[in-house]
């Protein structure tokens, strides 16, 4: 079962500065393998553990005693190993913090003799275009610690493929990129300007490999430094460039090239009261806003989102606005937009369900999808649409017929599998704990309405009642329904997925 | 000589069935068996040339480029020609040919269905199909008999090859918006591309035109005799109404539960209607949503939606609105509401595709189309959708496919119809606006928009010299000035070709 899951979403590299002939001297000391045993839920059959897993990639050793790599080296771990160069001991680690959406993490080691010789390595800035970086870590699982090298191509913001909704800052770099570098160092003048996670599989692009920088490693270990994670914030916005004259004379702008036109403002988000569709952002914390949606942001044209990227849950920024022909100003307590998360990959959790008369019901998320290929045009609309069209404000959770274990009390519901539950005994199903409480009530019948034109799904609550042992034994299902994601007992874990 | 060969084969099959009494006539119509090659003269056939043009959704000013199909016609009494509607889509020019001579001659569309797929021609020349005895339709035709393919060779030679029908029922036609009565073959038939309309054949009767054909499993469904029978009859009338529907959707009652939950303890019959369509006959009835229907006129209904027909058996009870009854017949719904049962007369419609808010198909019509400072905008209908290809509900705007798909859910009770703005030209007028396709239209200055006429309604109307367009997904709001529209519009058309800016119906 050794499986190098690091394929497609992680590349590392490894690259030496060409000048010298040993740029970044004592690495051995700093690089540490990885090896994480991992059991991936089972969303087909959610009452099993999962598929247990192994897969190996790199990390480093930071102040304070910790070991620094990607969260999707440790994501789902349920045992980890850490090995050093030239020692034939694996030193048990666990995960202490991690940040899937920027896919960073933290680990500790606690046998002492793992950090006899062990050196933290610095960090050092955003390293310039065109200058040269080494990548350190275990390409394709290999024993011994590799270096590769090449130069920093690009410097923007990119989607971290991790959680598949976060779009970051990102170092593309010119190297050789192999699944297992993921979490490794890459090195410049003796410092560390950044971690290598993910890259392109060969047939779609070659030597494009990108690196997390610094500033958004600093931001993690801060965000950290009060004993837990809080998540990127976001706006919870979108925004369009205000480039057309017309639509800068029609909204009363003048000619000077500056503010973007708000699109859709998410109920969710903390922009939800202080801004409206169809204002221009002008300024963000003082910063113009150019049409183009830059801003000057110490001393470089950067895109506005960094503003905000750099800022912690519960701080403010300060918005200038053009409503109505009228300047105004906002200040925004800044926090998570949590609608967004069914759209992304969710990691150490274990899905949540309910089994009722032999049908499964599951909460639409990405991974849900994924593990049932789901083509449903309603379902995939409903995924799609889940924030633009704020359809969490009737259905927070979006409960999916996913399964029908067969059995006489169900054999003619079929035709219903992937139906969306709208509502049950006429209340509305807003979460799954609504769908756990409505089955709980006191009931002969319970009509369970999909959306869509269709008929109800009718279910007799006694029938009910006299197949449920049966079904759990014929099935093998150890628990009809689990509506908690938190895992068992596991290493520390700071971040969830739902507010 | 095979094909003769298996002529004789089908025709010995036959015999037996035929009435005595009948038989010399058989006979008569024989004599191309005895003499060997069979002639087109004989079997009743002409070929029909067809060119046209489709509209090409994506630039709805213009066409593109011509097509031509090559088919056979079956020539019907009254001097005309049977063909599918298929066939004659979108035609700029159809020619009957006769297929011994070659001699040609323009014809003309009387009447096209294209939910049924059937469409009627006539020849300029009266006298073009003279000495072409007419077929007569066979309406008999049951599970187990053998039809025959009848296909000409470029000599004029008739190409014959039998098949077997295998299964009778309702089955959605092309134009997806009902079932029909079908034939379901099995038939080793040689499928040329421009096979649209190939008659079948059952004892020099025509029993049936092809649907549809998969050369690979060499299944083919074919339209029934019946069907064609109440098309031309329907034709025969001064005005064409077409085939009539209810307006509902509905659910088998299989499930003991639903059955319980819908009221209905003792009977195990009927559908349970899940949806019905306001303004179409079962509304206006007074049918509901969760009644559930037990029998139309004498037939009783099955939980499976099944009737007992006379001719075939078990049936889907859909035959009896579309292939028994006409527009303007009454039917009587025999149903159960809560249990209680009630009885209510339905006068049957044709339900038109521009009674659709997406219409299903909307061919022979030039798209309308209006273009504001390089803002195209259209209505959106399936047709368009189709413009991504044979894939289209996986490659078209997936927003759209969802509109479409569930419009009647989306839209009940509207009479409207969906306004995009299907794309941008480049132009000074839309600088910045060169990614918001694909978006539909909600409000135009102020004013809602249900169809392209109010929009061009409210164009007339800028706001402090603004047009203001609103959309209902991101960017939500575009803008133009209307001054500069207006000048600009010559350039713009002059610049892409437009031989107009507007076509509103």
């Amino acid at each position: 079962m050794h499986r190098i899951r690091f394929f497609i979403c992680a590349l590392a590299l490894v690259f030496t500065t060409g000048t010298q002939a040993q740029p970044n001297g004592q690495i051995r000391n700093s690089v540490v393998r990885i090896t994480s045993t991992e059991s991936e839920p089972d969303y087909r059959a959610p009452w099993n553990s999962g598929m247990i897993g192994r897969g190996v990639g790199a990390g480093f050793i930071i102040e304070g005693q910790r070991v620094m790599t990607n969260a999707h080296v440790v994501s789902n771990s349920r045992y980890l190993t850490v090995e050093r160069e030239g020692d034939p001991n694996k030193y048990p680690a666990t995960v202490q913090f991690v940040a899937h959406d920027c896919d960073l993490a933290v680990l500790q080691v606690e046998n002492p003799n793992f950090w006899k010789t062990m050196k933290p390595l610095p960090f050092g800035a955003i390293p310039a275009l065109e200058s040269t970086v080494s990548a350190y870590g275990y390409p394709i699982g290999g024993e011994r610690m590799s270096v590769t090298t090449g130069i920093v191509s690009r410097i923007d913001f990119n989607l971290y493929t991790h959680s598949a909704i976060d779009q970051h800052l990102a170092v593309q770099i010119s190297a050789q990129i192999n699944p297992g570098n993921s979490g490794g160092p890459v090195m410049q003048d003796q410092k560390v300007v950044g971690v290598a996670f993910q890259g392109y599989s060969g047939d779609v692009a070659q030597g494009v490999a990108y690196m997390i920088p610094t500033p958004v490693i600093r931001r993690f270990l801060k965000d950290i430094e009060d004993g837990q994670y809080d998540r990127y914030v976001d706006l919870g916005i979108t925004y369009f460039k205000l480039q057309n004259p017309a639509q800068r004379h029609y909204l009363g702008l003048q000619d000077d090239d500056r503010g973007v036109l708000v699109g859709t403002v998410i109920q969710a988000g903390p922009c939800a009261k202080a801004l409206q569709t169809g204002d221009v952002l002008l300024a963000i914390d003082g910063h113009r806003v150019a049409s183009d949606a830059f801003v000057e942001y110490e001393g470089e044209r950067v895109q506005m989102p960094e503003v905000v990227e750099r800022k912690f849950k519960g701080e403010t920024v300060k918005l200038d606005i053009w409503r109505n022909q009228q300047p105004m100003s906002v200040s925004i307590t800044l926090g998570t937009v949590w609608p967004y998360f069914v759209q992304g990959h969710s990691y150490d959790i274990r899905p949540r369900y309910v089994l009722y008369a032999g049908l499964l019901f599951q909460p639409m998320s990405l991974d849900l999808l994924e593990a049932y290929r789901i083509s449903e045009l309603r379902v995939r609309h409903y995924f799609n649409n889940f924030v633009s069209d704020q359809i969490y404000l009737e259905h927070p959770e979006i409960i999916i017929l996913t399964n029908i274990l067969a059995d006489p009390i169900n054999t003619y519901l079929s035709p219903f599998r992937y139906d969306i539950v709208d509502e049950i005994n006429g209340q509305k199903i807003g979460t799954l704990q609504d769908l756990a409480r409505a089955f709980e009530q006191p009931a002969d019948r319970f009509a369970i309405k999909m959306i869509g034109n269709g008929p109800p799904i009718v279910l007799d609550s006694k029938k009910v009642e006299e197949a449920r042992e049966r079904i759990k034994e014929r099935y093998n299902v150890l628990v009809e329904r689990n509506l908690d994601e938190q895992p068992p007992a596991k290493p520390a874990v700071a971040d969830k997925s739902k507010i | 000589m095979r094909p003769q060969a298996i002529f004789l084969i089908a025709l010995l099959a036959i015999s037996p069935l035929v009435w005595a009494k009948k038989a010399p006539v058989a006979v008569k119509k024989l004599p191309a068996t005895v003499k060997g090659a069979v002639q087109a003269k004989e079997v009743s056939l002409v070929r029909v040339n067809v060119s046209g043009q489709s509209y090409d959704y994506f630039r709805p000013w213009q066409k593109k480029a011509p097509f031509s199909k090559r088919a056979l016609g079956a020539v019907l009494a009254h001097g005309q020609v049977l063909v599918t509607a298929d066939l004659v889509v979108n035609q700029n020019y159809v020619e009957l040919e006769r297929a011994e001579s070659g001699d040609k001659t323009a014809a003309n569309v009387i009447v096209v269905d294209h939910e049924a797929n059937l469409a009627l021609l006539e020849p300029a020349e009266k006298e073009f199909l003279k000495g072409l005895q007419p077929l007569d339709l066979a309406l008999d035709t049951v599970v187990g008999d053998k039809l025959s393919a009848w296909q000409l060779e470029s000599t004029g030679a008739l190409v014959v090859t039998e098949g077997i029908v295998t299964t009778i029922g309702i089955t959605r036609y092309p134009a997806d918006v009902a079932d029909f009565l079908t034939y379901r073959m099995s038939i080793p038939m040689q499928y040329r591309d421009n096979s649209y309309t190939v008659p079948l054949v059952k004892n020099n009767k025509l029993a049936a035109l092809l649907l549809r054909f998969d050369p690979r499993t060499q299944v083919m469904d074919a339209i029934p005799a019946p069907i064609i029978a109440h098309f031309l009859k329907d034709a025969a009338s001064n005005s064409y109404q077409g085939f009539p529907s209810l307006g509902i959707s509905f659910f088998p009652t299989r499930d003991p539960e639903l059955r319980a939950y819908a009221g209905d303890t003792h009977k195990s019959a009927g559908v349970y209607i899940t949806a019905v369509e306001p303004g179409f006959p079962a509304a206006k009835a007074g049918l509901a949503a969760g009644d559930i229907v037990t029998a139309v006129d004498e037939h009783e209904i099955d939980q499976n939606g099944n009737y007992v027909d006379d001719l075939y058996g078990k049936l889907g009870f859909g035959n009896l609105v579309t292939g028994k009854a006409y527009v303007g017949d009454s039917i009587t719904l025999r149903i159960l509401r809560e249990g209680k049962p009630l009885t209510l007369k339905a006068n049957l419609e044709h339900r038109s595709e521009d009674d659709y808010v997406i219409p299903p198909y909307n061919v022979d019509e030039p798209p309308t189309y209006y273009v504001l400072g390089g803002l195209i905008f259209q209505e959106l209908t399936r047709q368009y959708l189709k413009e991504w290809g044979s894939n289209w509900e996986k490659d078209a705007p997936q927003d759209f496919v969802y509109l479409d798909k569930f419009q009647s859910e989306l839209f009940p009770n509207a009479r409207r119809k969906v306004v995009i703005l299907s794309q941008v030209l480049p132009a000074n007028s839309t600088i910045g606006y060169d990614d918001d396709s694909y978006l539909v239209v909600t409000k135009v200055n102020g004013t809602e928009i249900h169809s392209l006429g109010e929009l061009a309604a409210a164009v007339k109307n800028p706001i402090n010299g603004f047009h203001v367009i609103q959309t209902s997904d991101d960017p939500r709001q575009l803008e133009l000035n209307a001054a500069e529209v207006e000048a600009d519009a010559q350039a713009l058309q002059k610049n892409y070709g437009l031989p107009a800016l507007q076509r509103l119906q």
